[in-house]
């Protein structure tokens, strides 16, 4: 029965039974030896405690080491600690940008100026060709902004502790 | 974290080793015993209770060089003596807050 007991143990995670799984192998030995003494019907008892008392232990201790890990997930995705600050600044600017505008509009003369006679703009090739490649260039500096908010973040270590892990 | 008001099982654990340093299955045995056979824990139930009491310093591994290490000691740390007062404490003032209330329905 011993054998099925360390079989079971390997329901437990691996830093758990490494910490625990002997310890606990020689008390159910112990236990059992004891409870072999009272009769078939004490012993079955015994075993149907102590394999639903391992199965109900592993999936605890299952749950437990998730809820730890999902944690750790969340601290090397937390944001650097100079990013409060820079957001505070972004903030104030756009505050001021606003209340700058407000006062230039509250300064012009409220009154419409004389709009000419709009042209259809002529355009060259070379504005084409431009105006063609913007969303690329677009594209391409958010992907790089992604990139380095990223490895701001620190997520670029996430790979490094996975494999030194295994 | 173990919490107040404990679980029967982790009372009875703290309570089996305020007395001295027992072993795993000196635990076991000692739980039967003080609750008349009430209370049989499972070696999966004793050890996530004493891993969960470890981790708050509630106990504490004995250190013993002679000893196998399937025969490992615990022992009550200051911290969970102490709060196993707290628990007693509580549960005195409760058993006497019943017994006035039982006796004073009776009378």
């Amino acid at each position: 029965m011993r054998a099925v007991y360390d079989w079971l143990l390997r329901l437990y995670p691996d830093d758990y039974r490494r910490r625990f799984g002997e310890e606990m192998g020689l008390v159910f030995e112990q236990a059992q030896s004891e409870r072999a003494n009272q009769g078939p019907g004490v012993l079955t008892a015994f075993y149907c405690r102590e394999i639903a008392g391992l199965f109900r232990g592993a999936w605890q201790e299952h749950l437990r080491e998730f809820s730890n890990r999902r944690f750790a997930m969340r601290t090397q995705f937390r944001f650097p600690k100079t990013t409060p600050i820079l957001m505070a600044l972004i903030l104030a600017g756009v505050v001021l940008a606003i209340q700058k505008g407000a006062a230039i509009q509250a300064s012009l003369p409220d009154v419409n100026p004389p709009v000419g006679p709009i042209h259809q703009a002529e355009h060259g090739f070379l504005p084409v060709i431009v105006l063609l490649l913007a969303p690329f260039y677009a594209a391409g500096l958010i992907g790089w902004v992604i990139l380095f908010a990223l490895r701001r973040s620190g997520s670029h270590r996430l790979d490094a502790t996975a494999s030194g892990q295994r | 974290m173990e919490t107040l008001p404990l679980t029967e099982p982790v009372l009875l654990i703290l309570l089996s080793l305020a007395e001295e340093p027992r072993h795993g299955y000196s635990i076991l045995k000692d739980v039967e015993q003080m609750s008349d056979g009430r209370v049989c824990l499972s070696t999966g139930t004793l050890y996530g209770a004493l891993r969960r009491l470890l981790e708050d310093d509630w106990i504490q591994r004995v250190e013993q060089k002679d000893t196998s290490r399937g025969k490992q000691a615990y022992r009550l740390t200051a911290r969970g003596r102490r709060n196993l007062q707290f628990e007693v404490d509580r549960m005195k003032q409760l058993t006497r807050l019943a017994n006035l209330r039982v006796a004073a329905k009776e009378a």
